[in-house]
């Protein structure tokens, strides 16, 4: 079958669409009020029934269950508006739904925490802890520049946005008496499996995750989430399935969203625009409870120089507890922000120094590999900018006076590995990958790499969806990783098959293959960093009210070998109209009494068919030393298209800009 | 709850049922109609995966009653291929890459299913306006327009699929 061919028949098998036998749909309670003492509640499932923590699993989790871990049900106050207070189950979405009203809470609302730098100053949001900061480290080294004659500063904040993937979150738990099964939109079965034994205190035998057809994660699907444990908990309690699918609104109020990052920074340069130390603050907002709060500064932090060679660096990295949702990955999760935050920076001198931004740029590129004082390692970055800006026709189609440039390193995540598993049986190879695809076309790569490495023709080969119970050990499908590190696995696995059908046959041959049966489940570790470039470069249209419309956005990438072009390119188009969205529309924003503002999709700013142009898209291919040449990809849009489109925006508004996403009042024309 | 008799043709097949009031027209086909190639992804007829058509127009399927849909006939994404041989637009889609995770699909498909039955040959700009109502938060939409064309293009030189008429039960 065609990829894709089920979709368009609308056959996929997404989560909602698996119904079991006395099933029983499940509708949570949540916190009307960012916080709030709760002091009674009466009906549902709630921590009177289950009193267990989260499990910080998935991209940037440190599988721990700490002082900081969200409770699966709110005990005795509310952190955030959105947060589970109870369950009920119904026999059908709708009596679920009307069951809600049978829980009986009552609210004592208290002042909410909502900024970071109210967090900073307030009392601790969680009673017995000292402070709000979730995490205060410093990362680099400490320095002094006395001569350099320009220092500037500044200070930038990407607000949240939401991961609005187009399928809301949702699980079916079942339990037989001796094992939780449960399936799941997802990322990474084998994260959510791994967060349900820790949460829950259950053997790793007797949990097994099953991924569902996946309709986008970009990011919140990787890990584990408090709805996921109530109902595997509810399944287990009485014995039935348990369905539980998020509402949008759920989704918009109740999901990890993105980014909510600020950066107070400060740059030492010299008169020729060479950068000689970075210094400054990076705050993230990490929400009411740990998990990826507690990874994302410090990330954000060592990625703060950003393609450049620059040679001293010391920067803070914070997260804050506030009263708002836990913050989580979204596509880029760290990375984005620290980009956006350099180059700004960069912009900001280009513009004291009244040079070519471009000038400035290349002025801080090494023509070598670079390791940063923040641990950054890059390779030679000009070269790579030099032929982005040919392939941009920079200085003849787009000229410094309207364009942005956004040039970008990204980060990809490839320790520890990654598995996969590959089975001939029956003339056909089945192929199972440690991280779960949630759209980006895994079965595209895979099928490349088993005609490439068995000589298999890609009709004979399907990649099947995330099984905690066909893969013995996985990561995950984010930052940027997968065809590098599932490919990687892929490749070694097809080895040792090749090895055996050689043993079997005296040579190999796809024939040979086919008419036996193997099975090998491979582990590739992995380890080390496999950095590449991108650059972007964008040209907005600003009405006088402050509308913003993009123009023109091209992208250069090098992408490394490409396993499959529709892939790629597909990848490349998503990420940038997020990125654009980014910077024009997309936030989930509260009042400062913490009212969630954000009530629709619309709301919370996903750019339709009609609000975007065309794209350009242009590849560098230059091979990694993997054997089969990848490098990261996925994440390249977000990164590089927010700096590009905001300094275009500076340079056809003359306002500077500083946060995310611009707001009309930000540059609307003096009226 | 009482419950209200409703007669529905879908994809050309008649069926009746007894279903609360209240119950949305998505919900109908996907929970007791078993259709369940349509989707939901909000809650406040942003997004449009639902959409389905209903009497030849393109409605979303989410904010239209069961009750709204009695007598009526609905063409949901799993009426598009007739005999096992897919339609135009899906052929386009696939062929253009114009999906990644598969879930805006069904209500991107009817959405242009509808156009082309309006506008046989919509350029760019119509195309990007008549899909506004629908949300894609993986392809960035440049090949669903190029899926939209091209199936504009199969239809002009092949001809529009004839209609299977099923009869009624």
């Amino acid at each position: 079958m065609i990829t894709g061919q089920k979709f368009v028949e609308g056959k996929g098998t997404y989560v909602d669409d698996i119904n079991l036998p006395g099933m029983l749909y499940m509708a949570i309670v949540r916190s009307p009020y960012s916080r709030a003492k709760i002091a009674s509640l009466k009906g549902g499932l709630n921590s009177s029934d289950y009193e267990g923590r989260m499990a910080s699993v998935g991209e940037g989790g440190s599988g721990e269950i700490n002082i900081y871990s969200e409770p699966v049900f709110a005990q005795g106050y509310t952190s955030y508006l959105g947060q589970p207070v109870a369950a009920v189950f119904g026999e059908d979405r709708y009596k679920a739904e009307d069951l809600l009203n049978s829980v009986d809470v009552e609210y004592e609302p208290l002042k909410p925490v909502m900024e970071i730098d109210a967090a900073l100053k307030a009392d601790p949001i969680h009673p017995g802890t000292k402070n709000n900061i979730l995490i205060d480290k410093w990362v680099g080294k400490e320095f002094k520049d006395t001569s350099s004659p320009i220092v500037l500063e500044d200070s930038f904040y990407n607000r949240r946005v939401a991961t609005n993937p187009m399928e809301p979150r949702g699980v079916v738990a079942t339990y037989d008496g001796n094992r939780l099964t449960m399936w799941a939109s997802s990322q990474s079965s084998q994260s959510i499996k791994e967060g349900l034994v820790e949460a829950m205190n259950l053997s790793p035998d007797s949990v097994r995750v099953i991924q569902a057809d996946t309709g986008g994660g970009f990011g919140l699907k990787g890990g584990l989430h408090p709805e996921y444990v109530i109902a595997a908990h509810a399944a287990m309690k009485y014995k039935r399935p348990v369905k539980w699918i998020e509402t949008r609104s759920e989704h918009l109020s109740s999901s990890n969203p993105g980014r909510g990052a600020r950066a107070d920074i400060k740059i030492f340069a010299g008169k020729n625009g060479i950068i000689n130390g970075v210094t400054g603050e990076v705050y993230v907002d990490a929400g009411a409870y740990g998990g990826f709060g507690e990874f994302a500064p410090g990330f954000i932090a060592y990625q703060l120089t950003g393609p450049y060679a620059i040679p001293n660096g010391y920067v803070r990295a914070i997260a804050t507890l506030t009263n708002k949702v836990p913050q989580g990955p979204y596509r880029g999760a760290g990375r984005p922000e620290a980009s956006y935050f350099i180059e700004r920076m960069v912009d900001l001198l280009a513009d004291e120094l009244k040079m070519d931004p471009a000038d400035v740029r290349i002025a801080n590129m090494s023509s070598e590999p670079f390791k940063s004082p923040l641990g950054l390692e890059i390779g030679a970055a000009k070269p790579f900018f030099q032929d982005a800006l040919k392939e941009f026709e920079y200085g003849k189609r787009f000229t410094s006076d309207t364009a942005g440039l956004g040039f970008f390193v990204l980060v990809p995540g490839i320790g520890p590995g990654e598995g996969a598993r590959i089975k001939i049986e029956k003339g056909r190879v089945k192929v199972w990958l440690g991280g779960d695809t949630a759209g980006q076309g895994h079965q595209e790569f895979v099928r490349t790499l088993i005609r490439e490495e068995l000589g298999i023709a890609s009709d004979l080969v399907e990649l099947q969806l995330g099984d905690t119970d066909a893969v013995k050990r996985g990561v995950g499908a984010w930052g940027s990783r997968s065809a590098i590190t599932a490919g990687a696995a892929v490749i070694a696995a097809s080895g040792k098959i090749k090895d055996m059908v050689i043993k079997d046959f005296g040579d190999y041959s796809p024939e040979n293959a086919l008419s036996g049966s193997y099975d090998i489940d491979h582990f590739e570790e992995m380890k080390g960093t496999l950095n590449s470039f991108g650059a972007n470069i964008a040209v907005a249209d600003v009405s006088p009210l402050g509308a913003i419309r993009v123009k023109d956005c091209w992208s250069y990438y090098d992408v490394g070998r490409v396993l499959s072009k529709e892939s790629v390119w597909g990848q490349i188009m998503g990420g940038i109209v997020q990125g654009i969205g980014q910077v024009v529309s997309e936030e989930i924003a509260y009042s400062d009494e913490g009212e969630l503002l954000t009530g629709s999709i619309a709301d919370s700013g996903v750019l339709s068919a009609d609000q975007v142009p065309n794209f350009v898209v242009k590849v560098a291919e230059n091979r990694s030393d993997l054997p089969h040449g990848v490098k990261g990809l996925g994440e390249a849009p977000t990164i590089g298209v927010p700096s590009a489109l905001v300094r275009s925006i500076e340079k056809v508004t003359g306002k500077r800009i500083r946060d995310t996403p611009v707001r009309p009042e930000d540059i609307a024309e003096d009226l | 709850m009482g419950k209200i008799k409703v007669r529905v043709k879908i994809n050309g097949k008649e069926r009746s049922d007894e279903v609360e009031p209240r119950m949305l027209l998505a919900h109908y086909l996907r929970d007791v109609v078993g259709a369940t190639g349509t989707h939901i992804g909000c809650d406040t007829s942003n997004c449009g995966a639902c959409t389905v058509v209903m009497d030849g127009k393109a409605v979303k399927s989410c904010t239209v009653l069961v009750g709204q849909a009695n007598g009526r006939e609905i063409k949901t994404v799993e009426g598009l291929s007739q005999n096992g041989k897919l339609s135009k637009i899906q052929k386009a889609f696939l062929d253009k890459h114009g999906l990644q995770c598969g879930y805006c699909t069904s209500g991107m498909l009817m959405a242009s299913y509808w156009l082309l039955k309006k506008n046989k040959k919509p350029n760019e700009e119509e195309i990007r306006r008549n899909l506004s109502g629908n949300l894609c938060r993986c392809t960035g939409y440049q090949n669903i327009v190029e899926a939209v064309k091209y199936a504009s293009e199969l239809i002009e030189k092949e001809g529009e699929e004839e209609e299977v008429v099923v009869e009624s039960q």
